[in-house]
């Protein structure tokens, strides 16, 4: 079919050139933005490879009869676009679920192509029935949980959530004190007190561990201390003597217990005595 | 010699050469076949292909892969019938449906932003939010229904107009 008149070089009606315009704009766009997809696809299927990896954590005694948790995030982004408004909420609680704390981190950027490294720490006050008592004495898995929102390639907003369990090596692994039957001699009465315990921890315990024995009626019957020095992975079995306080009657009483280290102290929790 | 003694030699009447040559119904049906055929592998069977991938490695799916196979097709053949009926006024009001079916699918696809799965074994769950990227790809329909309405209103105004540069001969 074939049409006549009117030679084709003239210019096309204004009405004409706006609706192709508009079509061009249009295709442009198009392209354009799935270009732009295409690459940004690439670039995340190649930062999935790497995402989010957690090391270990650790623990060491700080001032204060504190316990830290330390450990760190590392964050790969092999891809082309940058990672960017990172924020990073770190939950940490021990194996029974009690929460020991949380850590916030960020706004951040981890640029195209780069590496960041972020680390966590959690300060956990120790006392008695806390929650970081057990992390003194029993090995465990940690519970992480880490929300991680992010804005991947300027458009793409992620919300990332992290859950994982990390062993823990209890520096006083089984602590035990004990006190040994009493002995008599020359109106004096003796007692042995031994500590026992593996250090699962990754420092070196350097300090002394003094102790007093208290009576049901909270007397004093006496103490002493031990010098330590026990490595990741020693065991510690070290038993000493002690002279009970006259008339002081340890039976149905509390051995009290406290960890010098670095020049703070941290007081155990009393063992009772039989 | 007077002006009137000499008669004027009468200008030659215009050479009636064919403006523009309209392909045959069967070539264009022909054409929009293959066009078809070309972008049901690029914008059906690529994303179904990357989706049975996704879920074989079991990750929940944004979408499923009905409701791409189905919205991929309608948009397709009112492509292919959009490029048959170019030429006729039946052209402007396609061109303004496909748009307007177009940006419905990108509607359609922002209702299901973000995108939530899990990682096989639970560790680690994403949500992935992709709704300002199809805001700003539904730019792209808005221009071809403003460009469908223009062709629409040419050709209720001037019949055939748009023909010898849609079709130089």
């Amino acid at each position: 079919m074939a049409g006549l008149v009117v030679p084709t070089h003239r210019q096309p009606p204004l009405i004409y050139r706006m609706a192709r315009a508009l079509r061009w704009t249009g295709i442009f766009v198009l392209v354009l933005l799935v270009v732009y997809a295409g690459t940004v696809a690439y670039s995340a299927y190649e930062a999935a490879h790497a995402t989010i990896e957690s090391r270990s954590l650790t623990g060491v005694l700080v001032a204060n009869g504190m316990i830290e948790v330390s450990g760190s995030f590392t964050l790969s982004n092999p891809g082309i676009y940058p990672i960017g408004g990172l924020e990073l909420f770190v939950y940490v609680a021990n194996s029974s679920d009690v929460p020991l704390g949380t850590v916030t981190l960020g706004p951040d950027t981890v640029m195209g192509g780069s590496t960041g490294l972020f680390p966590i720490t959690v300060k956990v006050p120790i006392a008695a029935s806390s929650a970081a008592e057990s992390l003194l004495f029993v090995d465990q898995y940690i519970h992480v949980k880490a929300w991680a929102n992010v804005t991947y390639a300027y458009l793409f907003p992620l919300s990332v959530m992290i859950a994982e369990s990390r062993s823990w090596g209890a520096p006083f692994e089984g602590f035990r004190a004990t006190l040994g039957s009493p002995s008599y001699q020359n109106g004096t009465v003796t007692t042995p007190v031994t500590l026992t315990w593996t250090n699962h921890a990754s420092f070196v315990e350097a300090g002394g561990i003094s102790f007093e024995i208290q009576s049901s009626g909270l007397a004093d019957c006496g103490g002493g201390s031990f010098s330590i020095n026990v490595g990741p992975g020693q065991l510690y079995n070290q038993t000493t003597d002690v002279t009970l306080n006259t008339g002081c009657n340890p039976m149905g009483g509390e051995l009290l217990t406290s960890f010098t280290f670095e020049g703070s102290t941290t007081s155990f929790p009393p063992e009772p005595i039989p | 010699m007077s002006a009137a003694a000499v008669p004027a030699r009468a200008a030659p009447p215009p050479q009636e050469a064919p403006a523009y040559r309209i392909p045959s119904l069967t070539y264009r049906i022909l054409v929009a076949a293959f066009r078809l055929i070309l972008s049901f592998v690029l914008f059906v069977g690529l994303p179904v292909a990357l989706l049975a991938y996704v879920h074989s490695r079991g990750l929940a799916i944004p979408i499923s892969i009905a409701a791409v196979t189905t919205w991929g097709v309608v948009l397709l053949s009112l492509s292919a019938a959009r490029y048959v009926l170019k030429p006729t006024v039946a052209y402007g009001p396609l061109s303004i449906l496909v748009s307007a079916v177009f940006f419905a699918y990108l509607y359609y696809l922002v209702t299901l932003s973000p995108y939530r799965f899990v990682f096989p074994g639970g560790g680690a769950s994403v949500a992935a939010g992709y709704s300002m990227f199809l805001e700003i790809l539904m730019i792209v329909p808005v221009v071809e229904i403003i460009a469908g309405i223009l062709t629409t209103i040419e050709d209720f105004a001037s019949p055939g107009e748009r023909l010898p540069f849609d079709y130089p001969a």
